[in-house]
């Protein structure tokens, strides 16, 4: 019981990458509503910030993951 | 319970890397090498295939699409990974190749590589070998050393540290990424058996799988250039 909790807290990461990742997004559409010639550019800076923002959702997971798994 | 009891143990099977066999001398080989055999075999022979006959006048097809890959994927690469970064293209294409057949073999029945975590990590550590070499070729071992002390000395140490951060971070990046999508499609399956999940695995198989193995090669090459600058 108190180990699914900890997993699902442990998941809650999850909410920082959403926000960061939903931002960068909306300012990559913005940036290329400007400035259509300059996609490439825009979609390559985005992918990479996205990856990083990711990654602490990642983390959240792997360690919700090794709760479960181990403390069971 | 029961449901998540099967979906614990299934977990965990799936977690583990099973030994297949046992060579006496090497140990026991788990699946994700033999998997990576077959990727390398299958690699091998399409790539034997491909570079058959080529010529220099009047090429044919398929020497004209193999050629418009290439240098795309060099124009890409040049851009992200600087002038003096040019000699490590050939390596960071030839893990992008393996990442994408790895992450994708899963489709046709095998279990993918990269959901072992000892594989990403030694891509990982490969990864930050070559960053560092780079970064030594480049500007000789004294240089080299004075870069941890920049821009500031007093951060010195985060410098140091990103050392190990750097490949701890791709390394989980790929396999968090990997298993999630796994996990993912194991709780979609338990509850929706039909159909649905045909539609999530076009996008947690094949378009996640992809996208990790660029972001991958992508993050590598950038570390590079950074390393050369």
């Amino acid at each position: 019981m108190f180990i699914a909790l900890g997993a699902g807290i442990a998941v809650l990461t999850g909410l920082g990458a959403g926000i960061g990742i939903g931002i960068a997004t909306g300012k990559a559409t913005d940036a290329i509503a400007r400035q259509p010639e300059a996609e490439g550019k825009i979609s390559k800076a985005l992918l990479l910030g996205a990856a990083l923002a990711e990654a602490t959702a990642i983390y959240g997971f792997v360690i919700a993951l090794l709760i479960i798994l181990l403390l069971k | 319970m029961c449901i998540t009891d099967k979906l614990v143990s299934n977990l965990i099977e799936e977690l583990n890397c099973d030994t297949i066999f046992t060579i006496p001398l090497f140990g026991g080989i788990a699946e994700s090498v033999v998997v990576t055999w077959i990727i390398m075999a299958v690699m091998a022979i399409a790539a034997i295939c491909l570079v058959r006959n080529l010529k220099v006048e009047n090429p044919g097809k398929k020497q004209l699409l193999l050629e418009t890959a290439i240098s795309g994927i060099y124009k890409f690469f040049e851009e992200t990974i600087g002038e003096h970064g040019k000699r490590y293209i050939p390596y960071l294409m030839t893990i992008m190749l393996y990442l994408g057949v790895a992450n994708l073999i899963g489709l046709i029945g095998f279990k993918p590589p990269t959901k072992d975590l000892n594989v990403t990590a030694a891509m990982a550590i490969m990864s930050i070998i070559l960053i560092e070499y780079a970064g030594i070729y480049q500007k000789g071992v004294k240089n080299w050393l004075k870069s941890f002390a920049q821009p500031v000395a007093i951060i010195a140490p985060i410098n140091v540290l990103e050392i190990v951060i750097r490949p701890l971070s791709l390394c989980m990046r790929l396999f968090g990424n990997v298993l999630g999508g796994f996990v993912v499609m194991e709780l979609i399956k338990l509850l929706v058996p039909v159909f649905v999940p045909v539609v999530f695995s076009c996008y947690f198989d094949i378009f996640d799988g992809l996208i990790q193995a660029f972001v991958f090669v992508f993050l590598t090459a950038l570390f590079i250039k950074e390393a050369t600058e």
